[in-house]
């Protein structure tokens, strides 16, 4: 019974000692940021999505034709894409409604590019969405329409023993 | 009586009520009114319904696909084990069937989901014993799952992936490689974990022989998933009623007879392996084809009734819909392994001292959200 209270407690302390000299895994956020491949993107013809991340949504502008077909996805879900009045001239899109995406209320689960038609709506793997003013968390169509850049280029990877990012 | 906070109240003689939780002082949002006699626990109240949300009428409100969302915010870490059989019991209503390959996408983001959910649980477990490498550890090695599981899914937690008729989308491309080489990092890790936690003296003195539950109580109560089988009873739906594929695969049930806190944790753990060796298998089984039944426009039910049972990762998850034939169901209820899991709870905190109450709780594996739905 001792021997087997010391042998436990010397290997408990052993292995936490073995891994203060691994390599640690916490990602250094700021500094290091995760890089995402793709954003989350759907196929209307084969009515199949393409694994993704589902980050902040894309608006492909030239191809909305205004059907709202994404807000009354949204409705019961989370109710916060809103169709609104667009400036220009927009030849297939006889309305000039666009979508209109509040990321205070949206919960990121991509339905809404699931019933876009047209393959006009994706998502990106931008996730830095925070802002100091909650009013500017609605995200306007041409807001919408812009590409994010691409930030990280660290990756989480696992060796035989060692899981760490790089 | 004043009921909200933790207020002490006087009972006369030695015996004192004290209120744990609502807001997490290591209850999560569940409030436990306990009666104390000195240091042992005479009375035990559990007092859910804190985070209730009306999950089932809200439910009734939105369509087959819109309710997907919704139903899995109860139980975010287990999002595919919560949604799976609602997905099982929509299908059996509006008349279709997954493809054989969407089954086995949906037996890996399950079992993905079980690891994941029971990581977490066992990082908050060694936090409440006062562990805190065992807080540190399961939940960093958890970020590997959750990245395998983001690449199908889309994102961390809440991955509304599968739907009626299949899954949404399909696996990428090298999802084999990356999650063969996490398994053997993780298999590696288990051991770390045993010499660390589970074979620590420390730790097995206050887990052992405390909150222990018979085999013959563990029916009486109706005690579901992992708390039964550490209890001693091979009970396990994926074997004894298959959903999905898991027939095909071949695993077995961990079990134990003694029942303690003890026999909990290492069930769980031992659940962990199993889950990667079901992934393992299903990754050899599955073959290119077709990952969705297309439903063309809104899913409109016959009427009639669906019932589908499931294990997601805390026991049984139960789903019983009605449907009238009309855009959105009738009735969706869910009967939930948390909520079975809290009537153990009271029979097993009594009798036991107060400064074992953490480490009985948590090794229940209680999750207050899923509880309150």
């Amino acid at each position: 019974m001792n021997y087997k209270l010391i042998s436990g407690i010397l290997g408990a302390f052993a292995v936490g000692f073995r891994n203060i000299f691994k390599r640690r895994m916490t990602l250094r956020y700021p500094e290091q940021r995760l890089d995402i491949e793709s954003g989350y993107t759907f196929d209307a013809k084969s009515n199949t999505g393409s694994a993704g991340f589902k980050g902040r949504h894309i608006l492909y502008t030239d191809k909305c034709t205004g059907c709202s077909l994404c807000a009354i996805a949204c409705e019961n879900i989370a109710d916060c894409i809103d169709m609104v009045q667009v400036e220009g001239n927009w030849p297939i899109n006889p309305k000039d409604i666009m979508p209109q995406i509040d990321y205070g209320r949206c919960v990121f689960c991509g339905f809404c590019v699931d019933a876009c038609p047209f393959d006009c709506l994706f998502m990106t793997p931008e996730y830095e969405l925070s802002v100091t003013d909650k009013r500017k968390l609605v995200h306007t169509p041409f807001q919408l329409a812009v590409f994010p850049e691409k930030k990280g280029n660290v990756k989480l990877i696992t060796d035989d023993g060692v899981a760490y990012h790089d | 009586m004043q009921n909200a906070g933790m207020n002490i109240e006087d009972k006369g003689g030695d015996k004192l009520v004290l209120h744990v939780g609502p807001q997490h002082p290591g209850s999560g949002h569940f409030r436990l009114i306990i009666t104390v006699d000195g240091d042992y626990i005479v009375g035990a109240k559990p007092d859910p319904g804190y985070v209730h949300r009306g999950a089932e009428k809200m439910a009734e409100y939105r369509d087959y696909i819109q309710n997907i969302p919704h139903l899995e915010r109860p139980v975010i870490i287990d999002a595919t084990g919560v949604t799976l059989p609602y997905v099982l019991a929509a299908e059996k209503i509006i008349d279709v069937e997954a493809p054989e390959r969407a089954q086995y996408i949906r037996m890996i983001m399950a079992e993905l989901n079980r690891v994941i959910s029971h990581l977490y649980w066992l990082g908050i477990y060694g936090i409440f014993l006062g562990h805190s490498t065992m807080f540190m550890w399961p939940m960093g090695d958890r970020e590997l799952f959750i990245d395998l599981a983001e690449s199908i899914g889309g994102t961390r937690v809440t991955f509304s992936y599968v739907v009626p008729g299949g899954v949404r989308n399909d696996m990428p491309t090298h999802f084999k490689e990356r999650a063969l080489k996490t398994f053997d990092y993780f298999e590696k890790r288990i051991e770390e974990y045993k010499k660390i936690f589970f074979n620590n003296p420390i730790m097995t003195a206050r887990t052992e022989s405390i909150g222990i539950m018979s085999q013959a109580d563990a029916i009486k109560l109706g005690i579901t998933g992992s708390n039964l089988r550490a209890a001693g009873i091979d009970s396990d739906t994926r074997k004894d009623e298959p959903y999905c594929l898991y027939d095909r695969v071949d695993f077995e049930i961990p079990t134990r007879k003694e029942g303690d806190s003890y026999a909990r944790c290492i069930v769980r753990l031992e659940e962990l392996q199993q889950s990667m060796n079901i992934i393992k298998q299903v990754l050899d089984l599955i073959e290119p084809g077709p990952i969705k039944q297309v439903i063309g426009g809104v899913m409109r039910g016959e009427p009639g009734e669906a019932f589908v049972r499931t294990e997601a990762a805390r026991g049984t998850m139960f789903y019983h819909i009605v449907s009238n034939g009309e855009k959105y169901p009738y009735r969706v209820k869910i009967s939930v392994p948390s909520f079975r899991n809290l009537i153990g709870m009271t029979h097993l905190l009594v009798g036991s001292k107060l400064a074992d109450m953490p480490a009985i709780y948590w090794s229940l594996d209680y999750w207050p959200v899923e509880a309150d739905r």
